[in-house]
């Protein structure tokens, strides 16, 4: 078991959206962890919720149609949710840091990268123009910038895909957060770049002792950077455990699936598939909501919704699946 | 064995217009001189990374793209000397299936009218024949008969993608393009078309060309490989043998930074230093030079000729050029 306190703890989360149609049940019930200096990998199929999870976290939901309807998400002890926008606003970006999927429209097009990461430090540090300007250099080195005395000058579209995503890393790393959100860090960029972006990140956290949650749907990247794994599916969690213990003996019939999907090294005539698709969030069937694509299906699983309990003798191992405990979520 | 399709030093040059009286001013060499050919039956994989001119080739062998040179033989036909016509005949035998099976689609078709388009544009069936010819086509890529008269918007991503299959399959093609067809696509979902390619591909002794840039899905998929950088083919091989013994660095780098799925095997890949390079000033030489870490004099000044390593192997590197 982990000796210290978790660092971030969502308990009992449920983020909904309220159009007017229907409730989107985006994110339902979820308990998550992360403890200092790990890397916890969320992952899952678009629409899951993993998105939601993290913008939870941060308090960016947009508000209407957005609501958290229970739950609490404690970061340090303190609870996020009930905490005034003005204390949000000192934890985002200097407690929690965050990095985007598109590098390309995460960058105000109008300012050079310099004046953007000066902008993040100014706004949660005590430092003058030419100390933040430095500081600025110092963190654009550390992230291996090509030529940053240049770089610093220059404009986002100046930039390479691979530059910009080094310079969201040094504005989200700069005022040393404890936490580090990463949201699909590397999917819109080239396999050999996105194993640069992914090892800088794996330094950083080394060196600082920073906690990331890696949000990802390639089961690759989870395989080489994830210390623990929780899989989503349709808002919940649906299994949690050491990245050991997903990849070598998965049990709930969602993460054996998604892990038997892969096109393997060895040459198979064909690939074995998850029929159907993931269910709409507005309208889940009842029970299990993966139940309609079970292959190992029971009476309860279409009734009653499983709670995420830990395996027998695996305490650290955890899933929700009627196959493998008999406890309903709450 | 027969070649459906023969590609020979295939060059395409983007101009670039600038200055006060937009005259061209430079050029992209957006694909320059690349050379293969496809058998019968048989899946080329093409990888590379994005902007090294694997879709532009692709939509070149088809002519939806002019290129600024070279030849592309189909069925022995060249291709670039057809004209009006004789061009819309053979355009039927050669089809392609986008990336985006949301923008792909128009999206005020039913899916009648998108599958039956193509038949009723040449004219193979109308009426009632249509209809059953539509049937049996969204039966063949596992969607209901119920689906008929429903739009894109209706549809899932991957069940969009399987309106493009079937839409590519309408004229009973010999060779079809397929750009990247599953890396929109979820992971759950991507196994199930991969696998109704596959087995359409089996069944009608297709001839495709598979555009990704997933080395894992084109190992599964297909039988030659080649990989691009820069607008040139540094590497052809079959699959297996370039999985094995890949022979360029850049081949070598991409296939170590592909992420391994075993978490206990966590090698650090070869270092690749920098980005690709833009294709509108690309490196002298060997194109790879300013990343590749086996660098020479001689690849900053002289571009690397095609070397046979074995049969069917064929590497553009100086490392095997003696």
């Amino acid at each position: 078991m982990h000796s210290q306190d978790p660092l971030l703890d969502i308990q009992n989360l449920s983020t909904f959206f309220h159009t007017e149609e229907n409730i989107v049940r985006s994110v339902r019930n979820v308990d998550l962890k992360i403890y200092p200096g790990e890397t916890i990998a969320l992952v899952g199929e678009s629409g899951c919720g993993k998105s939601v999870t993290a913008l939870s976290a941060m308090r960016l939901v947009p508000m209407p149609p957005g609501n958290f309807e229970n739950g609490r998400i404690l970061f340090k002890g303190k609870d996020l949710l009930q905490a005034s926008e003005q204390e949000m606003q000192k934890i985002r970006g200097n407690e929690i840091g965050m990095i985007f999927q598109e590098p390309m429209t995460s960058l105000n097009p109008i300012f050079t990268i310099g004046d953007q990461i000066i902008e993040a430090i100014c706004l949660h540090q005590d430092k003058s123009h030419e100390e933040a300007r430095k500081l600025a250099l110092k963190v654009l080195k550390k992230v291996a910038m090509p030529s940053p005395e240049t770089r610093i000058d220059q404009y986002p579209h100046e930039l390479s895909g691979g530059m910009k995503q080094r310079v969201m890393i040094a504005m989200s790393i700069v005022c040393k957060p404890s936490l580090l959100i990463a949201d699909e860090p590397t999917t819109a960029l080239d396999v050999t770049i996105q194993a640069q972006i992914l090892d800088l990140l794996d330094e950083l956290k080394k060196e600082t002792q920073m906690s990331i949650l890696l949000i990802t749907h390639n089961l690759g990247i989870v395989a080489q950077y994830a210390d623990r794994v929780a899989v989503m599916y349709s808002g919940k969690i649906v299994e949690l455990a050491s990245v050991e213990n997903i990849f070598a003996s998965p049990s709930h019939p969602y993460t054996k699936g998604l892990l038997n999907s892969l096109p393997k090294d060895t040459i198979s005539e064909t690939l074995e598939t998850i029929p159907g698709a993931v269910p709409h969030p507005a309208f889940l069937p009842k029970g299990c909501a993966f139940h309609p694509r079970c292959a190992e299906k029971m009476s309860e699983c279409e009734q009653e919704i499983p709670g995420l309990q830990p395996l027998e003798n695996h305490a650290e191992h955890q899933t929700a699946c009627w196959l493998y405990n008999k406890t309903p979520a709450l | 064995m027969k070649k459906v399709l023969q590609v020979q030093s295939l060059k395409k040059y983007f101009p670039i217009y600038g200055g006060l009286l937009s005259r061209e001013t430079s050029q992209v060499k957006a694909v320059d001189d690349v050379s293969f050919d496809i058998n019968e039956g048989e899946i080329l994989g093409l990888v590379g990374e994005s902007g090294c001119g694997k879709t532009t080739v692709g939509r070149m062998t088809l002519r939806l793209l002019e290129p600024t040179s070279g030849k592309v033989l189909f069925e022995g036909v060249d291709l670039l000397s057809l004209k009006g016509k004789e061009l819309a005949m053979i355009r039927p035998k050669m089809q392609i299936i986008f990336q985006d099976p949301y923008s792909s689609l128009n999206p005020r078709f039913t899916v009648e009218r998108i599958i039956g388009e193509a038949l009723s544009v040449h004219g193979l069936a109308q009426g009632s024949e249509l209809r059953k010819k539509v049937e049996t086509l969204m039966e063949k890529v596992g969607l209901s008969r119920m689906y008929l008269k429903r739009f894109p918007h209706e549809f899932s991503g991957g069940q969009r993608q399987r309106i493009g299959i079937a839409r590519a399959l309408a004229l009973n093609p010999k060779y079809i393009v397929c750009d990247e067809p599953v890396s929109a696509l979820d992971v759950s979902i991507q196994a199930q078309i991969i696998n109704l390619l596959q087995s359409l591909q089996k069944e009608d002794n297709l001839s495709l060309m598979f555009i990704s840039h997933d080395l894992n899905v084109v190992k599964h998929l297909s039988q030659r490989t080649a990989v691009m950088y820069l607008g040139k083919i540094v590497e052809l091989a079959p699959t297996e043998l370039l999985n094995r013994k890949a022979a360029h660095p850049y081949t070598q780098a991409l296939l170590s930074s592909k992420p391994s799925l075993d978490p206990t095997d966590r090698k650090r890949p070869i270092p690749l230093q920098g980005d690709v390079p833009s294709p509108l000033n690309p490196p002298s030489g060997c194109h790879f030079h300013p990343r590749c870490p086996k660098v020479v004099d001689r690849c900053k000044t002289e571009i690397p000729r095609q070397i046979e390593l074995e049969a069917g192997h064929t590497v553009n590197c100086h490392l095997y050029d003696d």
